[in-house]
């Protein structure tokens, strides 16, 4: 397999104009032909392991970087989906209705996903103010998830979910993750929403999925 | 990066067209213009694979307490800022090196030569020598300050016509003046823009070249004359073999020798960046 | 694109490189061994020419005409500097992987040919080496090597022409070795010592199979060991006269107002004066040493001292007033001078010990002053044996060798080729910390990643930016112009991070830091250091025209700089 200058450079993370000058102090094994310079994928990696260089191909850094990729916000919560009225009267009862929705678990699943939640909420709340609660399990779901999930749920009436700012909750964004990286980076973009005061408004009335999905998608762009 | 370019300055009236050309073609590409005072009368300049001595004339080292005021003053009003090269390695202690890694280097066509031996369409060997090892082009001024407002690339379809082709592009890109193209044909004109396309550069050639003159008749020196009289010419040099060092290949020199423009020449090692 | 211009490219060559380099330094090894007779055998040419006018009173010009002839050459025809072109070698292999001037490969062997033919004290074997490296680089140019081939190739050089110039080819590989490349690598060992060989044997072919000096048999006893420890002491002391010498000649010859070739001529003059009472200063000296080595040389205790200190000052005013050649041969000439003495003074004080004959100590004296202006001990030892042809004054060669390199060193911590080199900053020996700092340029260490702000930004809208970045430091610039104005730092920010109040309130150009240091992309990367450490910074803006091109971390810098010497250092 021929590489060429960019790729090596690529493949041994140095700048081109290392590279090239490699070549001209003869350090780096090379063929030339008319003028260009191209190398031997096989001899390079022996070269690199002599000289205990890294040396990693492009296609296995991309498949790197898209395992860090995630689906926008919008995308998350149309698979998760919007629920409305969940009844309780505090915390256990509505995380217990709420959790009934998920419709990808089964009711054992549900039932260890409710003990999560509840063991995290036992830490800390996870209401975040205004209104809004994100609960979430305190370490990933196991490995069998592979799609990050949130599922909306407008409950009936608010409930006292010992908020940072003591108000009451009125909508729960259960949050399950496959990995921590992604659910920080979920949870940041939930938190940024949040911050959005016509937004909170917007969500008290207790939108249909269609618009309230359009209306995420309208504040993901201005992210 | 911003590019950089080399000018070696001569403190005379004939060094002082020179630099306001430099300062001029920098200022269009926008480049930082690094100016060398010699201190001696030689330097080196260490290329990839060459070492190329240049001997100046004893005029470059006229009056070098004024020089450097001189120099800072045409290129301030030309608005870029003066940059003075210092050098930092000897070879022997009156033998200093300037560095090779520059993006351009203006240089009279003779750097040893008093303006009254200059032959008209002489370029002297250095000169030559600095083409022939240099990755970067080299602009010869025309003798008396010109400002260029277009660009003409001859394009003959050699090796080194496609770089000279690319730097035409790119200058333009950055200058957005037009671009000529001048072709004296000696083949079917259909094949040379086959051969543009072929190098993948259809799209630059339909959107940045103005104008594509093919001349199919006359005498090469005859058509020259339709090169216009403010233009930037950017002809790649090159020649086989031993006369290598002293030619450039027959019809550049006849173009080099029959036009007072100011040329860029792109040498066998330029390595276009496109 | 003829296919022979390009070697490597051929499927032989291909396979490893140090095939090639072996095919093409033997021929490299052949031709500088040519050089080298060529210029010894010009030399005796001339010595003869001009040996039935030394008789004249006025045999003092011989010497001043040739050294500003020699000077006029140098300056005026071939445009090159003075000097013998050791130090130039070395210079091109540390920075410029051995690219020399065409030129050089003639231009020392005319000049120094013209000074040490007409009396001038100096050595050719400087000169030879300069000329076989500058064949060697040239014919590299010639096939487009790269540079690791090069400097194989200009060592190659060197190592042909003192092989052949001596007949001594083990000399030649290690004088190589020791002075020019300093560095031994599987790579390169074999190509030189081929050359080495091939140099020798072009020797051996055009002038026969001769020892330089004829060999002798020495009884050396157990007192002679313990007295070249003197020995060592005295030939250090000359070597650092002589190092002296030459350079406040230099220095006086400098003050001088007077053109190049004018200064050479007093000096050559001065020395033919000198000549005039005491011939054994003039010219290379060989003939002096055969009869000292003989034991031969008749005069007393005192002319030779008195000699010795003349041959120091003629060799001075040679090469310090601009006349061109090496210190090879007066080195041999002082060293058998100085040895010389010694034994006379052992002799005196001593009479009734039964010391070795005096031509030993001479050869012990040439060994010592050899190893302590070149401060490579295992040259002088190599050279003494080959060129005597006798392995009998091995032990005290060692003990005299060794210990006046050391002593020079304590003295002049850099020798007679590198001192300019070191004082310079350019001495760069494989594998050090400077080279691999001299490889690195800017260019390859620039962070561009960085994302500039505005002057007149609000911290809000700053704030903004650092949520998406990945650096701490962030370059201001001016909204109008794009000018460079300042740095902010993320710890800048800190104060003003919780307190929303002044989200609006504060500027970034208000709590950015507007005196930082900055340095230009042509900067060494030395200096820069140099720079970050004393203000103790970890980072350092580069700046071009006013305009901000990127940032130099230590924390980069690290990276490549392991990668660079785990490149450069592993063969």
């Amino acid at each position: 397999m021929k590489l060429t200058i960019d790729e090596v450079a690529e493949c041994l993370d140095v700048p081109s104009s290392t590279v090239e000058r490699w070549i001209r102090q003869g350090r780096i094994p090379v063929s030339k032909s008319s003028g260009a310079c191209f190398f031997q994928k096989s001899i390079l990696y022996v070269w690199a392991k002599k000289h205990n260089l890294p040396f990693t191909l492009p296609e296995e850094k991309i498949t790197q970087i898209d395992e860090k990729k995630s689906d926008s916000l919008c995308n998350v919560m149309s698979f998760g989906g919007v629920y409305h009225n969940i009844r309780g009267n505090n915390v256990d009862e509505v995380l217990a209705s709420s959790v009934k929705n998920i419709a990808f678990l089964d009711e054992d699943g549900q039932q260890m996903l409710l003990t999560k939640l509840l063991e995290r909420e036992e830490m800390a709340s996870t209401g975040i103010g205004k209104g809004i609660a994100i609960p979430h399990p305190r370490m990933p779901m196991d490995e069998t998830m592979e799609e990050p999930v949130i599922t909306t749920c407008f409950l009936e009436h608010p409930v006292d979910f010992n908020a940072v700012d003591g108000l009451a909750v009125f909508v729960l964004f259960i949050l399950l993750s496959p990995s921590v990286k992604i659910h920080l980076y979920l949870l940041s973009k939930l938190a940024f929403c949040a911050r959005d005061a016509s937004f909170v408004e917007f969500l008290k009335q207790g939108p249909d999925e269609k618009a309230l999905l359009e209306r995420v998608e309208r504040l993901e762009k201005s992210l | 990066m911003i590019p950089r370019i080399l000018h070696i300055f001569q403190n005379t009236p004939l060094g002082r067209e020179s630099l306001l050309q430099a300062a001029y073609f920098s200022k269009q590409l926008e480049a930082s213009l690094i100016v060398y005072i010699p201190q001696h009368i030689k330097f080196l300049m260490y290329f990839d694979n060459d070492v190329v001595q240049i001997d100046l004339d004893p005029s470059y080292l006229y009056s070098p307490d004024t020089a450097k005021d001189h120099a800072a003053e045409i290129i301030k009003e030309a608005g870029v800022e003066p940059l003075f090269l210092e050098p930092k390695h000897f070879t022997a202690s009156s033998l200093p090196d300037i560095p090779a890694d520059f993006d351009y280097m203006v240089c009279p066509r003779s750097i040893s030569d008093l303006s009254a031996k200059i032959g008209f369409g002489y370029v002297g060997a250095k000169v030559r020598n600095i083409f022939n090892a240099a990755r970067f082009p080299v602009l010869i001024p025309s003798y008396v300050y010109k400002p260029w407002k277009n660009i003409v690339v001859f394009y003959g379809g050699s090796a080194n016509a496609s770089n000279a082709l690319k730097l035409g592009f790119q200058i333009r890109k950055e200058t957005r003046f037009p671009l000529n193209l001048f072709t004296y044909a000696e083949k079917a004109p259909g094949d040379y823009r086959k051969e543009i396309i072929n190098m993948g550069l259809e799209d630059d050639l339909n959107r940045q070249v103005d104008n594509w003159r093919i001349f199919e008749s006359g005498n090469l020196v005859d058509n020259l004359y339709h090169v216009p009289h403010d233009a930037l010419v950017i002809l790649g040099a090159f020649a086989h073999g031993l006369l290598r060092n002293i030619m450039f290949g027959s019809k550049l020199e006849k173009i080099q020798a029959a036009l007072a423009n100011n040329l860029l020449v792109v040498g066998p090692k330029y390595s276009a960046p496109i | 694109m003829k296919p022979w211009r390009y070697p490597a490219r051929w499927a032989l060559f291909k396979m490893d490189d140090r095939l090639l380099l072996m095919f093409i330094g033997a021929i490299v090894g052949t031709c500088s061994g040519i050089a080298a007779l060529a210029l010894n055998h010009s030399l005796h040419f001339l010595l003869e020419a001009l040996s039935h006018w030394r008789q004249h009173w006025w045999a003092f010009v011989l010497p001043a005409a040739g050294a500003a002839l020699s000077s006029l050459f140098l300056e005026k025809i071939v445009k090159e500097g003075a000097g013998h072109g050791v130090p130039e070698v070395i210079y091109s292999v540390s920075r410029y992987g051995g690219l020399i001037r065409l030129r050089s490969a003639f231009s020392r062997l005319i000049s120094s040919c013209l000074t040490i033919g007409s009396g001038g004290s100096a050595g050719p074997e400087a000169p030879v080496v300069m000329s076989g490296s500058a064949i060697g680089s040239n014919i590299a140019r010639f096939f487009s090597l790269n540079d690791r081939q090069r400097v194989t190739l200009v060592g190659c050089g060197a190592a042909g022409a003192i092989s052949s110039i001596f007949n001594a080819p083990i000399s030649g590989i290690v004088f190589t070795i020791e002075v020019i490349l300093g560095e031994w690598t599987a790579l390169n060992i074999i190509p030189i010592a081929i050359a080495a060989v091939a140099g020798t044997e072009i020797s051996r072919a055009l002038q026969g199979d001769q020892i330089v000096f004829s060999p002798q048999v020495f009884d050396i006893g157990m007192g002679d060991i313990f007295a070249s420890i003197g020995l060592a002491v005295f030939t250090a002391i000359a070597s650092i006269a002589l190092t002296h010498g030459l350079r406040s000649m230099h220095q006086i010859s400098g003050k001088v107002k007077a053109p190049l070739w004018i200064r050479a001529g007093i000096g050559g003059s001065c020395v033919g004066i000198i000549g005039l009472f005491l011939p054994v200063v003039l010219g290379e000296g060989y003939h002096f040493v055969h009869t000292m080595i003989e034991g031969n040389f008749t005069p007393g205790l005192a002319f030779v001292a008195v000699a010795c200190m003349a041959k120091i000052l003629a060799t001075s005013l040679t090469l310090g007033w601009g006349g061109s050649g090496g210190i090879f041969a007066p080195c041999l000439v002082i060293g058998s001078l100085t040895g010389l003495t010694y034994h006379r003074m052992l002799s005196a004080i001593w009479p009734s010990v039964n010391w070795v004959n005096e031509g030993c100590y001479a050869l012990l004296g040439m060994a010592g002053l050899i190893s302590g202006m070149l401060q490579a001990p295992l040259t002088g030892i190599f050279l003494i044996v080959e060129i005597t042809g006798g392995y009998a004054v091995i032990l005290p060669l060692i003990i005299v060798s060794a210990i006046s390199a050391t002593l020079c060193h304590y003295i002049e911590p850099s020798s007679f080729y590198l001192k300019e080199l070191v004082d310079r900053g350019h001495l760069l020996r494989p594998g050090t910390d400077a080279r691999v700092l001299s490889d690195l340029s800017i260019k390859e260490l620039l962070e561009t990643d960085c994302v500039c702000v505005n002057q007149n930004m609000p911290i809000r809208e700053f704030i903004k930016i650092v949520e998406n970045s990945r650096r701490n430091y962030f370059p201001v610039e001016d909204d109008a112009t794009g000018e460079f104005v300042g740095m902010l730092h993320l710890d800048d920010i800190r104060p003003y991070l919780f307190n929303r109040m002044l989200y609006d309130a504060v500027l970034v150009g208000q709590i950015m830091n507007p005196n930082v240091e900055t340095v230009l992309p042509d900067d060494d990367l030395t200096e820069i250091l140099h720079k970050m450490d004393s203000q103790r910074l970890f980072s350092i803006p580069v700046v071009v025209n006013n305009r901000f091109v990127g940032m130099i971390s230590k924390a980069t810098l690290l990276d490549k700089y392991r990668k660079e010497l785990m490149v450069q250092t592993t063969s």
